[in-house]
């Protein structure tokens, strides 16, 4: 789960809403507040947690952080940390104070990541079938065959409703104006949904009163409505056999693979429980072999078959790409779909969407300049002090610069890696992400938070109404990331 | 149920098993030491390390304190009381799907109370309590699982995994009394030894109901053998491996269940029909011996038909 446009600027505290009680450390930035409006009254969708907490004791309030941090110790609902030799476990905390989406906020999140979705689902499409956004210039070329995301070995192969993005979360962020805007989409293994569930489940617990007062959007359907979708992909609906392929117990993301299978009661294999015979996938199980149509894989493309990709991979399942080609296993998400969410590509989206759906896009992406274009490579030049820039194929923070922060020679080095290779890069500007209410040590501040939201795809699209919000729990961070003091908060999405 | 799971739910059960055995000699060797004159309670520390830890940590200390790091706490043992409760979390942990919320929460929370227990903090007070709280934390687990556990293919191979274990380290400790190994001990077990041996076995109570408080070394093995209702007796265990054994695998092609219904039965043979007194008129080695040996088989019969088979043979 990274997250580099969140290390864009420094926040510069104001004066808050100047109230007394858990408040009184609570400070109003440049960034959008969730609760406080500028001029520090609340928003009415989040007067009924601002009372909540104004009669809360603080210690009471830690006790039940502390419940819910213990619930999901023993839960095992943690990471893996590994140093030397030994491995420790952690929890990703979780901060009790619900993150609050109004109805119509979401109604606007919910038709924009739709329509998204189904873009890039025509896209993909398109560039491993006929390329017609590429003959007709919408896109350039070298930017679809370049990136290393793209996968020879899919074209022409049909899959099924066309659907390539099966499971997509999307990072949205909500800017100074209040908007909401893309920051990035996952189009490859997103995770984290089995967080946005585990955090329902404890918040729900810790506010019940406060749950059934605000008419809380449900949730809990999720891994049904995932089910569903991936039945659709195959025809044989209800008799299919679906497995979740996980790399194993010693992936970060593990906890969510059991969760999810667990959930579905479907089975949960590793590559060494499956094997390809006549391209027919099959587990081992102890009454004989059994065949599997439907794979939720969470590994990556290059791993999940040494014959087709990396040959080193001891977790993937040879000889399954065959099968895949050969149309006797669904794999989700599709093999390929990297191509679609890298950053390059992520500057075009507005444009796939008019092009493809004849639509102005709904949500709003961050203002992304692509260094292959002469006019955008001199204004990121002559603006290095001010924007963020990022390699297109890289992702989590590596290869970056961001200029507020960074030197004036680090600048410099970094302006010659551009002009070198200037289709490896955009910039963007710095981004504020908006603050919401956290407890902190005994009393409530303002964090910046981030939202993503998981977009299920079969044969329509459906989105659950709630999302894993992401906080940077040091004060002024802008960071989400689990592994640099993120934690994660519930997400409730009124139903009116 | 996939190869793979069945492999981790039969180990799991294995060390659960281990890890209660490990607790209840503890917990009964650390009470009754009490009671014991200091070359007694020597001799009868030998008895416990031989049965926990059979190889080269036998011999290390004579000192309660020592022993008792090594055989509950020791990460370097492996079959420390700690290691057996990492490995059951460790496969329960590949499995979590398959098992239910409270089973793996159970067994979980007991692991992150023991792992960053000290031997200094315990020993300080009654360390016997300690593992009387793990043992009954493990049966609240085994009852969790009873009652929460859907009674199929999966559960199955927890019965599996759990009762050849036990029949082993029964076996084991009678070894340890009766047979060969008694004699690398030295001392002769005494009247306190054989009341200790019961409660090793959880079986003081239950041996008098059957037998009245009367101590006869011959009825306790007769006891810890051949009792068909005591659930710790070698015929227990064995018999609930057979009733394990017609669940698993149900969709198995009858040549390969023949291959380990057929030892199964061997075996549950020799415990149903070997009398107490042809035993102990020779040495009853051999026959405890046989057991183990008999129980391995069934292990590797089970791993060769249905864990670990090679799928060009049934393709």
């Amino acid at each position: 789960m990274q997250h580099e446009a969140a290390a864009n600027v420094i926040d510069a505290p104001s004066a808050g809403p100047g109230r007394e009680g858990p408040y009184k450390n609570y400070l109003l930035g440049a960034a959008y507040d969730e609760m406080f409006a500028a001029d520090g009254t609340t928003r009415a969708h989040y007067a009924q947690l601002e009372s909540r907490l104004t009669r809360l004791a603080p210690e009471e309030l830690h006790r039940r952080q502390q419940a819910c941090e213990l619930s999901f110790l023993h839960q095992g609902i943690t990471f893996t940390v590994y140093s030397d030799k030994q491995a420790t476990e952690r929890i990703i905390p979780t901060d009790l104070l619900p993150r609050i989406v109004t109805a119509a906020e979401w109604g606007r999140i919910e038709a924009g990541l739709k329509q998204r979705v189904q873009a890039l689902n025509h896209f993909l499409r398109d560039i491993y079938g006929d390329g017609r956004v590429l003959k007709d210039g919408v896109i350039p070329r070298s930017m679809i065959y370049g990136s290393r995301h793209y996968r020879r070995e899919m074209r022409g192969l049909q899959v099924p409703h066309g659907a390539y993005v099966n499971i997509c979360g999307t990072d949205l962020v909500r800017r100074e104006d209040g908007q909401f805007v893309v920051l990035e989409d996952n189009l490859r293994v997103p995770s984290g949904v089995s967080y946005m569930l585990a955090n329902r489940d404890v918040v729900r617990r810790a506010f019940p009163n406060l749950f059934r007062a605000m008419g809380v959007a449900p949730i809990e359907q999720y891994p049904r409505e995932l089910l569903a979708a991936l039945r659709a992909l195959t025809p044989f609906q209800h008799d299919a056999s679906i497995a979740v392929l996980t790399p194993g117990v010693f992936n970060a993301a593990y906890f969510e693979h059991a969760f999810l299978a667990r959930q579905m009661g479907v089975e949960l294999v590793e590559g060494r429980d499956l094997l390809v015979n006549d391209n027919v996938v099959y587990t081992r199980t102890t009454s004989g072999l059994k065949r599997i149509d439907v794979i939720y894989r969470r590994i990556d493309d290059d791993f999940i078959d040494p014959l087709a990709f990396r040959d080193e991979s001891s977790l993937g399942v040879p000889g399954l790409f065959n099968a895949y080609r050969a149309g006797s296993v669904v794999i989700a998400n599709a093999l390929g779909t990297g191509v679609a969410d890298d950053k390059a590509v992520y500057a075009y989206v507005p444009r796939l969407i008019r092009y493809y759906l004849s639509e102005e896009p709904i949500l709003d992406s961050v203002e992304t300049f692509l260094c292959r274009e002469p006019k955008s490579l001199s204004h990121v030049l002559a603006n290095l002090d001010k924007l963020v820039v990022k390699a297109v194929g890289e992702s989590g923070g590596y290869d970056m610069l961001v200029g507020p922060h960074a030197s004036k020679a680090e600048r410099e080095i970094f302006a010659e890696k551009i002009k070198a290779d200037p289709e490896n890069y955009i910039a963007q500007p710095t981004i504020q992400l908006s603050t919401a209410p956290t407890f902190v040590d005994g009393a409530v501040e303002a964090r910046h938070v981030d939202l993503r939201p998981f977009i299920l795809h079969g044969e329509e699209t459906v989105i659950v109404p709630g999302a894993l919000t992401r906080v940077a729990l040091k004060r002024g961070s802008l960071v989400v990331n689990s592994s640099q003091g993120g934690g994660s908060k519930d997400t409730w999405v009124l139903s009116n | 149920m996939l190869s793979r799971v069945a492999d981790s739910m039969y180990w799991m059960s294995r060390y659960l098993e281990r890890a209660e055995h490990t607790a209840r000699l503890l917990a009964v060797k650390l009470e009754s030491m009490i009671e014991q004159s200091r070359e007694d309670a020597d001799s009868s520390w030998s008895r416990v390390v031989a049965a926990l830890a059979p190889e080269e940590r036998a011999a290390a200390s004579s000192d309660a304190f020592a022993i008792t790091q090594t055989l509950a706490f020791d990460p370097a043992n492996p079959s420390s009381l700690l290691s057996c409760l990492r490995n059951a979390r460790d496969n329960a942990r590949q499995v979590r799907e398959q098992l239910s919320l409270e089973v793996w929460e159970n067994l979980n929370r007991l692991y992150l109370k023991l792992q960053p227990m000290t031997m200094e903090a315990i020993w300080v007070h009654h360390p016997a309590h300690l593992f009387r709280e793990v043992l009954q934390d493990l049966h609240t687990l085994g009852g969790v699982t009873y009652s929460t556990l859907s009674h199929g293919e999966a559960w199955h191979f927890l019965e599996l995994g759990r009762h050849i274990e036990r029949a082993q380290l029964t076996s084991r400790l009678l070894d340890l009394h009766f047979g060969a190994a008694a004699s690398v001990i030295g001392e002769t077990p005494k009247y306190f030894d054989w009341l200790v041996l019961l409660k090793f076995c959880s079986a003081f109570e239950p041996y008098c109901k059957a037998y009245t408080a009367a101590i006869r070394p011959e009825k306790i093995a007769e006891f810890l053998l051949f009792d068909a209702e005591f659930p710790h007796s070698v015929r227990f265990a064995v018999e609930r491996v057979c009733a394990a054994l017609l669940h698993v695998a149900p969709g198995a092609p009858p040549n390969r269940r023949a291959a380990v219904e057929r030892l199964a039965g061997r075996l549950k043979a020799s415990v149903d029909f070997t009398q107490i007194e042809e035993l102990m008129s020779g040495p009853i080695a051999p026959f405890l011996d046989d057991i183990s040996r008999q129980c391995e088989h069934i292990h590797d019969a089970v791993y060769a038909s249905y864990i670990a088979y090679g799928a060009e043979t049934v393709l």
